[in-house]
């Protein structure tokens, strides 16, 4: 089983990647992965689409990445970006950033995966209106075809989020002739270039990939097919992989663990971290988030060390920001800015005007374990005399109605996490941001910030600017982060080569079955 | 057939539509009262409030939840069950591709509570009071009691995790692979039995103990008659209308009963769809199972009818 501590060290840098799983590293290494076999995996949700552009759920991912191979790629542990579709990028001006595609590579129906498809690609990506992702592609004015194998992307600004941009939903490049002959219809029958075709979907119940056999990256995959059981019920979904009906199993949670554990021997537990978080939103366009003092309360109400404890069985890590400690674009000097202290919370509460404690409405979700963790968070803050009030509904209910509509005070959420770090930033705290509810603008010290850190190209300038957004959003205090949530994953002792990632989004297409 | 069975069968046609419109109604009302958009689910978790509307537009809901329902109904008199908001999928092939699996489990049930009841049932009867009799009924009580959900999970925990003699989840096609599909069912159909064994077990024993004290048996005794013969002969006969009253309840109980049992067991049946199209607000798939549900109900009530007819000649003369 990787560690917490073991996959915490690997986060320091690309060189030592990989040595956090040496023992596995050296198992593939003294013998060939088998080849063969369909490998049944239990997936907790139905997918949203089957189109990376137009779906919208974060468990997508996990069904996304066997059919499509992105633009850019990263490494699993640091998130650092490398070759994919593409075999190299470059920033020749800060408004032009060119990618150099992998030549020979053909989509599932044929097509050739050349510039043209890219540039269609990215087009429909940034300008369709069913696209999720067209936010992520503001920058881009424009794409060009500058040779066969080579596209350029003309930018209104510069923006070096692109790169790691696309190695999510937005670089995972579709077929453009059967996106125009199927329409609609694509969003069931997507076509990509990933290791394994889409052989079928039935809604709820299976989603059935078979082997690309012309797939590019000679070798891969060794599986003869991926079969997806959506089990909604994880419970149910565990029992299954003990039971040997299925191979893998994510998105566990924590108390799961402790089950799974008990049964070494008929499944390999891996609990890693991730740079998904709980974190409280805060709607500050009005009374009495408004006021600064008042989201600092918040604040040093939370006990993170309490939470993590309660709600993820010390599994997680307390959280200051959006970004991990430990991981590349973090600075270290901010942790601990925050700690549990009632007394300063009811000071800043008392120098604000709220002496006597003050009322928030807090939204949150109907799941039972979304609830406990609510009720963690109102004794933390009853203490400190914040008194909430609770509403729950459904998740995309309730997500809506306070991203959306401006309803509530606070929002419980989870931060799904983003491969390139300025991408939490904007999301969260710009002027502009999805979760910015009251579309407040940051103090202009932030905004210039957020542009340094898409501005610059190496990673030391983009780091000093990433230190000042971790500060500036604590010192205004413009959310309360609680604890990054561990990536869960059980599967079959003869299921080889597994690494877990970073974005806790597993990828199964280096997997093989030991025979 | 006879003119009162035919009679009987048209009437009984004829209350299928206000039923089926009712049903369908309450459970439009219902999803109304619930929180959550299906469109803000379709639309994902970045959406803003113009592409909402928009598919709201698109997808009807924008118009007054009356002309919403008309609309449904208007397609469903047709025989157009319409197609899932989420999904595109058209409602009544997804709901006929489930529907296998669901009623696999429920008569699998039904058989195992009829097949274990009945003789519990003339069981306890026969020994009203004794040892054998409070065992029965006291276990039958805690039958009842006892959650079928509950139930799956320790069965799933002992017979498939432990000594593995079943799976823990899915189900296959009966017509293709019909011995796989009965061991698939085999663990859920046993923690849905469990009610329905208890159930048949209580109402037999207590409707046998009439029968068997009435002043009628009486007379059989006196008339020198073996005991065996008076219950095999007499004492059933009169307590079958009782049993078919019984396990017409508990066929219906029971296909409502999947829903829970289906998530324990991830079956692929219409418990879970409706469980999963519930939750985002995709109410054409909600109505559909709903609608082929009271459908399924209704004929089974209708049978029972019939079966009623055939054995009490009573009911026909009347």
């Amino acid at each position: 089983m990787l560690t917490r501590r073991q996959a915490l060290a690997g986060l320091g840098g690309a060189a030592i990647v990989g040595f956090s799983r040496l023992p596995m590293a050296g198992e593939a290494l003294a013998q060939a992965p088998a080849k063969g076999g369909v490998l049944r995996v239990a997936a907790p949700f139905n997918p949203s689409t089957l189109d990376p552009i137009t779906g919208g759920l974060g468990s997508d991912h996990m069904l996304l990445y066997p059919l499509f191979d992105t633009l850019v790629d990263f490494e699993p542990q640091t998130l650092a970006p490398k070759p994919g579709l593409a075999t190299s990028w470059d920033f020749p001006d800060p408004k032009t950033l060119t990618f150099t595609l992998r030549e020979g590579v053909r989509f599932h129906d044929g097509e050739p995966m050349d510039a043209q498809a890219v540039k269609a690609h990215i087009d429909r990506a940034r300008t369709d209106p069913r696209s999720a992702v067209r936010g992520e592609l503001q920058s881009i004015e424009a794409v060009e075809v500058l040779a066969p194998n080579k596209v350029a992307l003309k930018l209104s600004r510069p923006d070096t989020a692109l790169p790691l941009i696309m190695a999510d939903r937005a670089g995972m490049i579709t077929s453009p002739k059967a996106v125009a002959e199927r329409g609609r219809q694509f969003d069931r029958e997507s076509v990509g270039t990933g290791p394994f075709k889409l052989e079928r979907w039935n809604d709820n119940d299976t989603v059935v990939m078979v082997r690309n056999p012309d797939y590019w990256n000679k070798g891969l995959p060794h599986l003869d097919g991926l079969t997806f059981r959506i089990i909604t019920d994880v419970n149910t979904a565990l029992r299954s992989v003990i039971a040997g009906e299925n191979h893998f199993v994510f998105r566990l949670n924590p108390q799961q663990k402790l089950v799974a554990d008990r049964m070494a021997g008929k499944v390999v537990v891996s609990s890693t971290p991730t740079i998904a978080d709980y974190h409280l939103l805060f709607n500050y366009k009005r009374t009495p988030l408004n006021d600064v003092r008042v989201r600092q309360a918040v604040n040093w109400a939370l006990d993170r060390d309490g939470f993590n404890r309660a709600a993820l069985m010390g599994l997680g890590v307390p959280a200051q920001t959006m970004l991990p400690p430990g991981y590349w674009a973090h600075d270290p000097s901010v942790d601990g800015f925050y700690k549990h202290d009632p007394d300063k919370a009811r000071a800043l509460l008392k120098e604000a005007g709220f002496a006597n404690g003050v009322d928030l409405r807090f939204y949150g979700y109907s799941d039972q374990a979304s609830q406990q963790r609510h009720e963690i968070i109102i004794e933390q803050l009853r203490q400190s005399g914040i008194r909430c009030a609770m509403t729950v509904g459904s998740s995309a209910d309730m997500y809506q109605r306070f991203t959306v509509q401006g309803e509530g005070d606070m929002l419980l959420a989870l931060w799904s996490g983003r491969p390139d770090p300025s991408q939490p930033f904007a999301l969260v705290y710009g002027e502009n941001g999805f979760n910015n509810v009251g579309k407040v603008p940051p103090p202009p010290e932030m905004a210039q910030a957020q542009i340094d850190s898409q501005s610059a190209v190496d990673a030391e300038t983009r780091k000093k600017a990433f230190a000042k957004l971790e500060r500036l959003s604590l010192e205004h205090a413009l959310s309360g982060e609680l604890a990054f949530v561990p990536g869960i994953e059980a599967y079959s002792p003869n299921v080889v080569g597994y690494v877990p990632n970073l974005l806790g989004k597993p990828k199964l297409n280096t997997l093989s079955l030991k025979a | 057939m006879s003119m009162r069975t035919l009679l009987l069968v048209g009437s009984r046609l004829v209350q299928v539509v206000p039923v089926l419109v009712l049903a369908t109604l309450a459970i439009f009302g219902l999803l109304q009262l619930v929180p959550g958009d299906p469109a803000a689910v379709i639309a994902g978790e970045t959406a803003t409030a113009e592409r909402i509307a928009q598919i709201r537009q698109m997808l009807g809901l924008d118009l007054p939840v009356w002309q919403q329902y008309l609309h449904w109904l208007s397609g469903a008199v047709r025989g157009d069950l319409s197609t899932s908001l989420i999904t595109g999928v058209p409602v009544l092939e997804e709901v006929l591709r489930r529907l296998p699996n669901t009623l696999l489990i429920v008569f699998m049930a039904l058989a195992l509570s009829v097949a274990i009841g009945v003789p519990l049932g003339i069981l306890a009867a026969t020994n009203v009071d004794g040892r054998i009799d409070r065992l029965v009924t006291s276990t039958a009580s805690l039958g009842v009691a006892v959650p079928n959900f509950w139930m799956g999970m320790i069965l799933v925990g002992f017979f498939a995790l432990g000594l593995g003699w079943f799976p823990t989840t899915g189900a296959a096609s009966l017509t293709q692979e019909p011995l796989r599909a009965l061991h698939h069912a085999t663990l859920p159909a046993c923690a849905l039995a469990l009610s329905g064994i208890a159930e048949i077990t209580r109402q037999l024993r207590s409707a046998l103990i009439d029968v068997l004290s009435s002043q009628y048996v009486r007379t059989l005794h006196a008339k020198g008659l073996p005991q065996s013969k008076i219950l095999w002969r007499h004492g059933l006969k009169n307590v079958s209308l009782t049993l078919l009253t019984v396990v017409g309840l508990v066929f219906n109980r029971t296909l409502g009963a999947t829903v829970a049992i289906e998530a324990v067991f991830a079956i692929p049946g219409t418990g879970s769809l409706v469980v999963a199209s519930a939750t985002n607000k995709d109410f054409p798939v909600v109505q559909g199972v709903v609608f082929v549900l009271v459908l399924i109900v209704i004929a089974c009530n209708l049978l029972i009818d019939l079966l009623y007819a055939a054995l009490d000649p009573r009911m026909s003369r009347r």
